[in-house]
C-alpha cells in the first residue's frame, strides 16, 4: 500500500542537493524517512506547519524555508500530509 | 530608525522584543499584535525540538514562509525578532 509513497521518497532523496526527506501525516506521525532526516522530529515538522496555515487562515498552505548556516529545510502541507526536504550544498 | 524600511519590495513590518512584545510595527503589519504571537508560536514550535540532525550541528538563521503572491521572513537580530512582509513575484523559469 505504501510503496509509492517509498518510491516517492526514494527519488527526493536522489535529488541534487537534498541530504533527507521526511513526509508526515496531520498528527505529526512519520511516515517514512531518508537520508539524514530523523523521524522523531515528524511532530515538530507537522505542529510547524499548522501553526504557519494559522498566518493567513483563509489562503491555500505556504511553503516554509528554514534557512541554517549550511543546510536548508523546506516544509509544505498537503491533504492532510506534511513534506519536509532537507537541502545541503556538500550533497549536491 | 531600523533601516527595516528599505528591503526591497518590503509591504510591512514588525518587530517583536523576545517575549514576543510589539516594539515597532509599519504598513501592512502595522500593530499586527495577532500575527505577533502567530509567530512567537511558530517560534516556540521549532525551538523545542531539534529539526536538524543531531550530527550536523546546524541549526536555523532565518525562515520564510511564503504564499502565491508574498512572503513573510522571520529572522532574529540583535535580541529582537524581525518579521518583514515581501511581494512576492515569481519569476519564469529560463526555457533553454
Amino acid at each position: 500500500m505504501e510503496k509509492p509513497l517509498d518510491k516517492c521518497l526514494d527519488e527526493i532523496s536522489h535529488s541534487a542537493g537534498v541530504s533527507g526527506v521526511l513526509c508526515a501525516d496531520s498528527q505529526g506521525l512519520c511516515l517514512g524517512v531518508r537520508g539524514k532526516a530523523s523521524a522523531s522530529s515528524s511532530g515538530t515538522i507537522a505542529a510547524l506547519a499548522e501553526r504557519a496555515a494559522m498566518l493567513e487562515p483563509g489562503s491555500q498552505d505556504p511553503l516554509i524555508l528554514l534557512e541554517g548556516d549550511n543546510s536548508q529545510c523546506l516544509v509544505h502541507h498537503n491533504n492532510s500530509i506534511t513534506l519536509a526536504v532537507y537541502k545541503s550544498p556538500e550533497t549536491s | 530608525m531600523h533601516g527595516i524600511g528599505r528591503i526591497p519590495d518590503e509591504v510591512g513590518h514588525l518587530i517583536l522584543s523576545e517575549d514576543g512584545a510589539v516594539i515597532a510595527s509599519g504598513g501592512e503589519l502595522e500593530n499586527a499584535e495577532q500575527m505577533g504571537g502567530t509567530v512567537m508560536g511558530i517560534l516556540t514550535c521549532i525551538t523545542k525540538a531539534q529539526l536538524w540532525p543531531a550530527d550536523s550541528g546546524d541549526a536555523f538563521k532565518k525562515i520564510s514562509i511564503t504564499y502565491s503572491d508574498h512572503s513573510y521572513v522571520i529572522c532574529l537580530s540583535n535580541k529582537n525578532i524581525h518579521i518583514v512582509k515581501r511581494k512576492f513575484i515569481p519569476h519564469e523559469p529560463v526555457k533553454v
